[in-house]
């Protein structure tokens, strides 16, 4: 049985998250929500405390870096994910440094959702 | 915004797409030139082709003369990309990739350095944009060699002559930021009305994928 039950969308196009909710399994009663920047992203966490995060990098007001520092100051076992389009090892190595969960590159597959999900579950149990 | 354009929803979804493809880009041009660079989300807007020039003035009145990198493509999707640079930017450069600032090149050396570097983050760029458009298309795409224009005057960079006053023009402006210096960039796409319909039809199918 899923232990994720709430999940946050924290990017600011809504077709980013229109693409990454359509490959969010529907099948798991998953409750989705969402924020367009990271500052909305960051005041969403503290009233939501959802079970995993995906985070966009790139945005305005705060970015992904600074959102998930943020987070993670609320809730150090916070689950957060990157969405990114950039893939250089430094991004990615500083989002991991971060706190980040793990990363899935921009447009996301089912499959990458879905193991990133996977991967977040059994964190959960640990 | 004008008749016969991207709809509001279509720059949206257009909107993502660039933002993948300057993602993309972004990594391609790390490797290299072995530096750490972020490309700011593309502003993108669509006008007539002929508001262009002034469009250009407006936004880089600030420059003196402007660095300006083209590049024909073909494909079903057809047109000229324009990568504009205030003039410097390649110099600029030269010198981000170069560990010690102080390094002076003799001035020859520097202009076809200058010019090699706008062509290689030119292409990249323009290759990387046009590349997602046509893998979103569906098309295969052909480009010509880049070639630069240094140091043009942003009121002459773009002749009169090369496009169809009838031609729509895609902006998509962003920021170029290396570890030490911000470059502001503008890569401009001039394309006819029949591209633009094809871009259409291929944004809302994109979506259609995942509604």
């Amino acid at each position: 049985m899923s232990m994720i039950h709430k999940i946050l969308i924290i990017d600011d196009s809504s077709v980013a998250r229109m693409i990454l909710k359509s490959c969010i399994p529907k099948d798991q009663g998953y409750e989705i929500h969402e924020a367009s920047d990271g500052s909305i992203g960051v005041k969403k966490f503290k009233e939501e405390n959802p079970d995993v995060t995906f985070m966009d990098v790139t945005m305005p007001v705060m970015n992904g870096i600074q959102a998930l520092e943020a987070i993670k100051k609320i809730d150090n076992n916070a689950i957060v994910i990157m969405c990114t389009a950039d893939v250089q090892m430094q991004s990615v190595n500083k989002a991991i440094s971060s706190g980040a969960l793990t990363f899935i590159k921009k447009p996301p597959s089912k499959e990458a959702v879905q193991e990133a999900l996977l991967k977040a579950q059994s964190s959960l149990l640990i | 915004m004008h008749e016969n354009t991207l709809s509001n929803e279509e720059l949206e979804i257009f909107q993502e797409i660039m933002n993948i493809a300057f993602g993309r880009a972004t990594s391609d041009l790390a490797e290299i030139i072995d530096i750490y660079i972020r490309l700011s989300v593309p502003y993108i807007n669509v006008l007539k082709a002929v508001e262009l020039p002034a469009y250009i003035k407006k936004e880089l009145k600030d420059c003196g003369s402007i660095s300006l990198v083209e590049q024909r493509f073909w494909g079903n999707f057809k047109g000229l990309a324009l990568l504009v640079f205030p003039s410097g930017a390649g110099k600029e450069l030269i010198a981000l990739l170069s560990n010690d600032k102080s390094e002076f090149i003799e001035f020859d050396t520097i202009d076809e350095l200058e010019k090699e570097t706008l062509i290689e983050v030119g292409n990249i760029l323009i290759g990387a944009c046009i590349g997602k458009m046509a893998d979103l298309l569906k098309d295969i795409i052909t480009f010509s060699p880049p070639t630069v224009l240094i140091e043009n005057h942003p009121n002459n960079a773009i002749p009169k002559s090369i496009f169809d006053p009838d031609d729509t023009t895609i902006i998509l402006r962003t920021l170029f930021r290396f570890e030490k210096k911000d470059i502001d960039g503008f890569l401009f796409l001039l394309v006819c009305q029949e591209s633009i319909n094809l871009l259409k039809k291929a944004l809302n199918g994109f979506m259609e994928q995942y509604k």
